[in-house]
């Protein structure tokens, strides 16, 4: 069985910049992977590539061993919200609803009117607060039953109330119709809950890959005075080093317990390990502001 | 029954799940023939990866606890009323010997709670991996 | 589909009906007493071959009384440039203003199939509401046709099968604006532009000719002779057939006044003619065909670089 998405050094220029430049990333199964970076990391030039919006510029791109550009039936086994969930704005969640149907033959109509349950089909989808609009994309995504399932920013502009029950759907969806899902976002936090794979960004190229039982356990937070740095026994690679006064803080990547009693070893969050990746450089220690001017910002 | 879930306990959440129906066996708030909640159930209702929720039950199901039929759900089949009650005193005992024995060293209340604490995640951890 | 297309295009449908519907009130309220005059003055008599003595006044009065009724009919000549301003134009602007085009180009169906059968639904739409105008037209212009012919650009350009025709081009094209500019209001500019100026080349530059005009030479020197032709050239020719320059036409003329002579009678008398080019109004119905031909082939034409764009757009 050929994989759910698979790219090989798939690339696409506009004009004289690339967006994105060999990416090659396998999803072999239906798993959770969240595609992280910064704006313009090239995030939703990925999924537009994947869905075939975009003509790649080199590389190839498949969705279940077809390419979604020559062969339309690929686009059955692909859900895709597109970023800000674009939706006739005219239309009642109804029509939404008639217009997936007419325009998707395995759609399953049962499925996402339970997965809609809470609105009624006779609101205008003007009417929709920011919620219940990405709701409904979602639903109308999901209907098609499809084998991947791509987001660009669905919790953009979500308050988290808003995002956590959009996420619910989508768990409850995935879990319904088996798919692999894909989720570009700025913010991790959002699927860190959820993400069994990250996928890290970065001016369109891949950073990181993997899985986040692996990252987090091959990345450590390095704490002691500072020091001339030699080698550490454990440690494969400083990824960012930050030093304040005489305190020197080191994340690094590790290929072995690391075992050196002057070190203060700690666990690191994703969110955090990812933030490092993105701006690895090392940044100006902040200065402590005068205990007169502290002033609370509410 | 329902589960929750907390992302700051450090410990898998997969675990967590484990745990919480352990601790509905031992309670006898599950009793065999039960049924646990299927995983669009859980997922439904905690937003959590469907995967997480399958590798708790079949690491239920590794450790005899429950039993997966095909289409049908997820089903009690043992129960650990009988031998974690029976344990738990002479478990405290000696914890409170422990806990004594620490005392002497030196060890205040915190300092106890994140030794054990640390000590506990350790051990899962190892036997996660 | 044909659903998904309609409850799109609502409003543009809708606003399509009414604006038919107005029309034909007002055809029947305004045609109401030009029918009468028509029958109580027996107009038809007066119709070539007959030779009813005094016709011309009659038929001069009868003409001269509504025309400007009459000239109110070259307005509807821009009726179909609307079908490329407000059904075409939006057809794929919207989609891409909106960003809808990413959740329409995402579900199972084909963009080609997508952009084929809305495209098509609406053309046939639109050829039927300019088809009925066009009908309407006919029926309404019909006493001044029978008199003053219909091959003329007044009444060729809103009568027949060109009409439809011209409403096909007008939707194909801003169709095709919409998909090149992307936005609603630019696509509307550029689709009227293009519409405006291939009307009027296909007009002045080919309409013309496609049959060979035929040639007449009148002895009646007057300007003002009006037919049921199409006249293309009317010019005064001395007795060898070379043109009379304006200012040599124009001295004669004050020469005669001065010796209070009818000029008339003394160009008559100088041997000079008027040589006529014509459109003879019997060939209404090829020249139809033709022309349709024209516009619905370039119509297609602007279908077929929509779909070929759409399929290939990376957006």
């Amino acid at each position: 069985m050929s994989a759910l998405l698979d790219t090989s050094a798939l690339g696409k220029r506009y004009r004289r910049t690339w967006a994105l430049r060999d990416c090659t990333l396998t999803i072999p199964e239906p798993s959770i992977v969240g595609i992280a970076g910064p704006n313009g990391a090239g995030k939703s030039t990925l999924l537009g590539l994947a869905v075939g919006l975009l003509e790649p510029t080199e590389g190839a791109v498949t969705v279940c061993g077809r390419d979604p550009r020559r062969d339309p039936a690929a686009l059955a086994d692909i859900g895709y919200v597109a970023q800000g969930a674009p939706l006739y704005r005219g239309f009642t969640v109804g029509e939404m609803l008639d217009f997936a149907r007419i325009s998707n033959p395995r759609w399953d109509q049962p499925l996402a009117t339970e997965l809609l349950a809470r609105s009624s089909s006779a609101t205008q989808v003007s009417a929709l607060s920011p919620g219940e609009r990405a709701h409904l994309a979602l639903a109308l995504a999901l209907g098609k039953r499809p084998a991947l399932l791509l987001l660009d920013e669905p919790f953009a502009r979500l308050d988290p109330l808003a995002s956590r029950e959009l996420l619910r759907l989508l768990m409850e969806g995935a879990a319904e119709i088996g798919s692999a899902v894909v989720v570009a976002t700025r913010v991790l936090t959002d699927i860190e809950r959820v993400c069994e794979r990250v996928v890290l960004l970065g001016h369109g190229h891949v950073g990181l890959d993997g899985t986040v039982e692996e990252l987090l356990a091959s990345h450590r937070l390095l704490t002691g005075a500072r020091r001339p740095l030699g080698r550490i026994r454990g440690v494969e690679e400083i990824v960012r080093e930050r030093s304040s006064g005489r305190q020197l803080t080191l994340l690094v990547r590790t290929n072995g317990p690391v075992a050196d009693p002057t070190w203060s070893v700690e666990q690191i969050g994703l969110e955090e390990l990812l933030l490092a990746y993105m701006a690895p450089e090392e940044l100006p220690s902040p200065q402590p502001p005068e205990p007169s001017r502290l002033r609370w910002h509410g | 029954m329902q589960f929750h879930l907390d992302q700051r306990s450090g410990l898998p959440m997969y675990l967590q799940i484990v745990q919480q129906v352990k601790e509905a066996l031992r309670l006898g708030l599950l009793d065999i023939g039960d049924q646990l909640p299927t995983v669009r159930e859980v997922v439904a209702e905690l937003a959590i990866n469907p995967n997480t929720v399958a590798k708790a039950y079949r690491e239920l199901e590794r450790e005899g606890l429950v039993d997966a039929r095909q289409g049908r759900g997820t089903f009690v089949s043992s129960t650990l009323i009988a031998s974690s009650l029976e344990h738990h005193e002479s478990l405290r005992r000696a914890l409170l010997a422990w806990l004594a024995e620490a005392q002497r060293a030196g060890l205040d209340a915190e300092s106890i709670h994140a030794l054990v604490s640390r000590t506990l995640r350790e051990a899962l951890d190892r036997r996660a991996a | 589909m044909a659903w998904l297309t309609w409850r799109q295009h609502r409003p543009q449908l809708l606003a399509t009906a009414g604006l038919l519907l107005l029309l034909a009130v007002a055809a029947v309220v305004t045609e109401l007493p030009i029918r009468a005059a028509y029958h109580r003055h027996a107009l038809s008599s007066c119709l070539p071959p007959a030779t009813r003595s005094g016709c011309e006044l009659i038929v001069g009065h009868f003409r001269s009384e509504y025309a400007a009724r009459v000239g109110m009919t070259r307005y509807l000549a821009v009726l179909p440039a609307l079908a490329g301003l407000f059904i075409g134009a939006p057809l794929l602007a919207r989609e891409f203003e909106s960003g809808t085009f990413r959740l329409a180009w995402t579900q199972s169906l084909s963009r080609r199939r997508w952009v084929l059968s809305r495209t098509l639904l609406l053309a046939l739409a639109t050829v039927v509401a300019a088809a009925l105008v066009s009908a309407l037209t006919m029926w309404w212009r019909r006493p001044f046709d029978d008199v003053g012919g219909r091959i003329g650009p007044h009444a060729f350009d809103v009568e027949g099968l060109v009409v439809p025709a011209y409403a096909f081009f007008a939707f194909a094209v801003g169709v095709l604006a919409g998909m090149l500019l992307r936005r609603t209001i630019p696509a509307m500019s550029l689709a009227v532009g293009i519409f405006v100026a291939v009307r009027v080349g296909v007009e002045t530059l080919l309409r013309p000719h496609y049959l060979a005009p035929l040639h007449r030479t009148a002895d009646s020197v007057a300007q003002s002779a009006r037919g049921r032709d199409w006249i293309l050239e009317n010019r005064l020719v001395d007795s060898v057939g070379r043109q009379i320059p304006t200012a040599r036409e124009d001295l004669a003329i004050v020469h005669a006044q001065r010796a209070r002579v009818d000029p008339q009678d003394y160009l008559l008398s100088l041997g000079w003619r008027r040589a006529i080019v014509f459109q003879p109004n019997d060939r209404f119905w090829t020249f139809q065909a033709i022309e349709t031909g024209v516009f619905v082939l370039l119509g297609a034409l602007a279908v077929m670089a929509t779909v070929a764009l759409v399929r290939r757009t990376s957006a």
